[in-house]
């Protein structure tokens, strides 16, 4: 009897080994139903030796009914938990999934270029502690010309065509109106009616009365930077120019100043930055000079800090201003300007 | 303006292996932009001068010649169809590789060896205008070949040495340079290379003369006109000026005509003074400078006739105007074939005037263009000396009869004291006062230093405005020091607190949320309007300001509304998309509340910042279209953080549909409009195919507000359940009035916590003059969890307040 005790004991333990191999390899639900049967099924292993228990000796009975009890339910519990395993380990999805489709794009809509390229320099130049100033489009000749220093008759008036206003266009400078040909006359405007030292950005839109063509605009976008204050040197604005560029084009940008004629700056600059197309070698972009004309800039002609209330002797500055969309098309490549106008989505919807 | 460097170096001894490119570089440094430095030579690479030894005629063509060709130890065959080819006739002859057009015209060609109509043919006889020298030796006739027989070289001999084209041309931004009336000739640009590298300068010996007579010149008005030097000459006549003078005209951009003009033109060239020769036998007594007479009539040699006005100067005899001072001569006067006797004027004119006058007769000339940069009279002697050099040097038989130099307003050089302390400080460099003094030296100008002060006067030919005070000193010393020489310096400053521009921020938001949330493009479109559009959409000009010279005759009104341009812009792109929206952010004008906010004496018109949008969708129905746009400006003051606006209808804006519109309130006052546009305006403005809603808002009207201030909400204890009702009301029931009745003043039901529009349904199982509207209720406590029995008889209460209210029904279906 105890030999018999012995070798059912045996059998339960190397049943059980079996199944826990059996789950083990089991990659499948199916894999899984058939260990279930095969052990613990009504013509199971288990359930079998289960039946050969009326053939022992009663005080034995309990002890081996217990003992093939929790052999069942240690296969259940095997079996269950490499089902949650399974489970979680395969895909709800089909494998035939195509996971090469393209995503939809989340919100379609943008700004223009030239307001993200404004909108860049602002922070820039916030983060510098400069406010940030806007005035009206509409202007006085006397605003636009007399107050910047462009003496009466001087051919820079004319170098800026000028759309004048139908019945302001005759009398006297503070009579006639005109579409702003530049800012510079706004920023006078600003000078006027704040007290120095100054320290203000000035984004407009300005017309020339012109024909165009890639290159020509009629309206078009300046970006004008002014710092008014004692004791600063004309060197100081090169600070403001490699500021203004870095952030344009993300690595630092060499730059140069050379002399240039503007009536409303004394001294007065032409600025270039190094030609980002051939890093300063030369190439077709930059007319083989490795270099290209950015912005005009210079101190504020002494006249034009008059003209704003100033005493020269004791104020100077820097100025620049920028042709956004320049920089613009400098920056992503666009070979037509008239584009910008164009509202066109096709163009538009490319600058996110 | 094109300039010689051989010519240049007449005046300045600039080293025969100086480095060009470093020239073109220094003057772009600190002077004026050089835009190209060109060796001219290049253009005349594989040309020659040829010889011809024998024509022949060509077997296959009437019109070709075969020539053989000595270029130089050896004889080619060439095929020419030249109608003036003689055998012994020096030629140009373009070998292979040489780039030629064709007749003159069209795109470059390189030369190769070919067959013409069955003849080799080596390289190619040239006409003056194939090889670009049409100016300096115009053709007579067509398939005329350049005769180069007066040239006395061998064979072979390059011919870019033959007709001395080995030089430079420095091509000059004449932008760069209106501020300096100094460098409009070579002899400018000279004195400015030698004081940029210390080089010594040739000096144009003033003219002087015995000759005695009665020749006179009066001058009406010194202010216009401070110096007149008139000289007459005898025994001269109309000839070709030499070659070498020709030569140097046509590299500076001009046309070689005869001696006599050539000699003024080169003068001018030279020292940018203008001068100008007339033929004395034609001028009757003597020369008077006066205003013109109102309503005086001068023919111009370009055979234009002009009526004059009092503010014109012109130099007249005793017959009248002969010549519109410092513009042009007149025809009267000029250089005839038979000219034996010229009289000479050199002369300075006030700027300003010059313009005027070439200005109002729309008649600008090399001469206007110099003297309307202020030229210093102190320069006429030298142009003086120079045109008498080459009167003597081609007309050695030539007698001066009279010379009289009128200097009546004698220019002042200018004289400035600059502070030492005050230039370092805006140098941000301190310079040691005998290398500013040096600088300034070299280029004109006496400096006298004293303790901590120098007294500069400027040269004669700086002194006519374009230096005039202390800051003008320190730009000369910066650029002669060198721009690059001074390096950065970052700027000091002094804390003025955290920048805070509400206004300024809140146009950024509205249009990244625009952008951003809403997914509209932003737009840019022109300030002009096309009438079509203004005539659509405004329907009405009151108020509209125009251009007095607009871009095109039907773009005279500039905006009062950013719609017609922003439907313009609808209409074009429909052509590419069937649903899209975009926007606008721009200023309006308006001729009207005229105000000086910074000047007294200006008067400027109303102007607006407006923001405008458009929905088009030619997929979306009407309501969903509305509703969106709708949306964007519902949610524009949360997201925004501005005082909230309201909608209500009170005057239908002239475009809109006469059903789908709203205006836009901020507390009593119309701000802005929202609404569908009309059929028939969306026709005339060439809309097919889409729906179209519109708004505009007056962006200086919103109203920022200080910080971000909506307030926390706590979270609710208990749970709270959407319960979705569905009931019938009347067609024309408004959501408003069904949120009034179960969320406005007196609650539906204590538990009801918020509602919902879901959406409205009219159509087969809803009975003719009804909708379905379903409301999303969200019911719940602050005290328990409510039982589904709870939640269902507080929904029956609602829908119990709407029956009652409104007459809904419960849909059954």
């Amino acid at each position: 009897m105890r030999e018999r005790i012995i070798a059912m004991k045996e059998r339960i333990t190397d049943i059980l080994s079996e199944v826990k191999n059996k789950i083990s390899a089991a990659v499948s639900e199916g894999e899984l139903q058939n260990v279930k049967s095969a052990y613990i099924g009504r013509q199971g292993a288990l359930s079998l030796l289960m039946k050969e228990l009326p053939n022992l000796v009663p005080a034995l009975r309990p002890e081996m009914g217990s003992l093939l009890n929790q052999a069942k339910k240690q296969v259940t519990e095997l079996v269950d938990a490499k089902r949650m395993e399974l489970k979680l380990k395969a895909s709800e999805v089909s494998p035939d999934f195509d996971c090469s489709v393209p995503g939809i794009m989340p919100g379609q809509g943008g700004l223009h270029p030239i307001t993200q390229m404004c909108y860049d320099l602002n922070d820039t130049f916030r983060s510098m502690g400069f406010e940030i100033f806007q005035e009206d489009d509409i202007t006085s000749e006397l605003y636009a010309f007399d107050k910047l220093n462009f003496p009466q008759n001087h051919p820079a008036r004319e170098s800026m065509d000028t759309y004048w206003l139908e019945g302001h266009d005759t009398g006297s400078t503070n009579e006639k109106l005109c579409l702003r040909p530049h800012l510079t006359g706004g920023s006078v405007r600003y000078m006027q009616t704040h007290k120095p030292p100054y320290r203000f950005v000035y984004p407009g839109r300005v017309y020339r009365n012109e024909t165009t063509d890639a290159h020509h605009e009629r309206a078009f976008f300046q970006y004008e930077a002014l710092i008014v204050d004692k004791d600063i040197t004309f060197t100081s604005g090169k600070v403001m120019i490699k500021s203004i560029l870095s952030k344009v084009f993300g690595t630092d940008v060499a730059v140069r100043m050379r002399s240039g004629f503007f009536p409303f700056v004394e001294p007065g600059f032409e600025i270039d930055m190094e030609c980002q197309v051939c890093g300063g070698k030369g190439c077709s972009v930059c007319k083989h000079v490795g270099w290209i004309e950015v912005m005009p800039g210079g101190s504020p002609h002494p006249n034009v800090l008059r003209a704003a209330g100033l005493d020269p002797d004791e104020y100077t500055g820097f100025y620049v201003n920028i042709g956004l969309d320049r920089l613009v098309m400098m920056r992503y490549g666009v070979d037509d300007v008239r584009l910008f106008h164009s509202a066109d989505l096709r163009f538009l919807t490319q600058f996110k | 303006m094109k300039l010689s460097l051989s010519w240049i170096r007449d005046y300045v001894a600039v080293p025969e292996d100086f480095d060009l490119k470093k020239l073109a570089y220094d003057l772009t440094m600190s002077t004026v932009e050089v835009e190209d430095a060109e060796y001219l030579a290049d253009r005349f690479a594989h040309m020659v001068v040829g010889v011809i030894q024998e024509i022949q005629a060509h077997p296959n063509a009437d019109k070709l010649r075969v020539c053989k060709v000595d270029i130089g130890g050896e004889t080619k065959e060439i095929v020419c169809g030249g109608i003036n080819l003689q055998e012994g006739m020096r030629v140009a002859v373009s070998c292979p590789g040489a780039v030629v057009r064709w007749h003159g015209e069209g795109e470059p060609v390189v030369i190769k060896n070919s067959k013409l109509r069955g003849v080799e043919s080596f390289g190619m006889i040239c006409a003056s205008d194939e090889i670009g020298l049409g100016d300096l030796f115009p053709a007579s006739r067509e398939a005329e070949i350049l005769d180069l027989s007066a040239f006395d070289v061998p064979a072979g001999t390059p011919l870019a040495d033959a007709l001395d084209m080995n030089d430079v041309l420095l091509e000059i931004d004449n932008k760069s340079m209106t501020n300096r009336p100094d460098l409009w000739g070579h002899y400018g640009i000279a004195r400015e290379i030698a004081a940029l590298y210390d080089l010594p300068l040739t000096e144009i010996r003033p003219y002087t003369t015995d000759a005695q007579s009665d020749f006179q010149v009066e001058i009406s008005d010194p202010n216009r006109c401070s110096r007149y030097i008139g000289v007459e000459l005898s025994g001269v006549e109309v000839k070709p000026s030499p070659y070498r003078m020709q030569n140097r005209l046509w590299k500076a951009g001009m046309r070689p005509i005869n001696a006599l003009v050539d000699i003024t033109n080169y003068v001018m060239l030279a020292t940018g003074n203008p001068t100008h020769a007339f033929d004395a036998d034609h001028i009757v007594d003597h020369i008077t400078v006066r205003h013109a007479a109102d309503g005086e009539v001068l023919k111009l040699l370009n055979d234009r006739e002009l009526t004059l006005c009092e503010d014109d100067l012109v130099i007249a005899d005793s017959q009248g105007p002969v010549a519109l001072a410092g513009v042009m001569g007149g025809s009267k006067d000029s250089i005839l074939p038979d000219t034996k006797r010229v009289i000479l004027e050199v002369a300075n004119f006030e700027s300003t005037g010059i313009r005027r006058t070439a200005l109002r007769y729309d008649n600008r000339t090399e001469a206007s263009s110099r003297y309307e940069k202020a030229i210093d009279p102190e320069r006429c002697e030298q142009a003086l000396a120079l045109s008498m050099q080459y009167f003597q040097e081609l007309y050695p038989e030539m007698k001066v009869n009279g010379c009289c130099d009128r200097y009546v307003k004698k220019l002042q050089r200018a004289e400035i004291d600059v502070n030492l302390k005050w230039l370092a400080k805006r140098l941000g460099k301190d310079l040691p006062d005998s290398v500013i003094g040096r600088k300034l030296e070299l280029l004109g100008f006496d400096v006298k230093t004293e303790g901590g002060n120098m007294h500069v006067t400027a040269p004669s030919w700086r002194s006519t405005g374009d230096i005039s005070m202390k800051d003008d000193v320190m730009e000369e010393v910066a650029r002669m020091y060198g721009y690059d020489h001074f390096e950065a310096t970052e700027f000091t400053t002094s804390f003025h607190g955290a920048i805070n521009q509400k206004e300024q921020d809140l146009i950024r938001n509205i249009k990244e949320y625009l952008a951003f949330r809403c997914g509209m493009q932003e737009v840019y479109t022109y300030p002009w309007m096309n009438d079509t559009f203004v005539d659509a959409v405004l329907q009405c000009r009151d108020g509209v300001l125009k251009l007095a010279t607009p871009p095109a005759p039907d773009f005279s009104c500039i905006r009062s509304s950013l719609l017609p341009n922003l439907c313009e812009a609808a209409a074009k792109n429909e052509r590419y998309f069937d649903d899209f929206s975009i926007f606008e952010e721009a200023q309006v004008f308006f001729d009207r509340n005229y105000s000086s906010p910074y000047d007294e004496s200006e008067s400027l018109p109303e102007q607006r910042r407006h923001i405008g949008g458009v929905f088009a969708s030619g997929r979306k129905d009407i309501t969903a279209l509305f509703r969106e746009a709708k949306g964007a400006l519902e949610y524009m003051p949360r997201h925004t953080h501005m005082e909230p606006f309201t909608f209500r209808k009170e005057e239908k804006p002239l475009w809109a549909d006469d059903v789908v519109w709203l205006n836009i309130c901020l507390g009593d006052e119309r701000i802005g409009d929202l609404g569908l546009l009309a059929k028939k305006v969306s026709m005339e403005c060439g809309i097919k195919n889409l729906s179209v809603m519109l708004f505009e808002l007056d962006a200086l009207k919103l109203k920022p507000l200080k910080s971000r201030t909506n307030r926390f909400t706590h979270l609710a204890e208990y749970p709270e359940t959407d319960y979705d009702i569905s009931m019938l009301f009347e067609s024309n029931a408004s959501w408003a009035d069904i949120y009034e009745a179960i969320m406005g003043k007196k609650k539906a039901s204590a538990l009801l916590k918020a509602a919902s529009f879901v959406d409205e349904y009219r159509g087969k199982q809803v009975p003719a003059g009804k909708k379905s509207v379903t409301v999303r209720l969200t019911i719940g406590s602050d005290e328990k969890t409510l039982t589904s029995q709870e939640i269902e008889n507080a929904a029956n209460q609602i829908m119990k307040k709407l029956h009652k209210a409104m007459g809904a029904e419960l849909r059954t279906q």
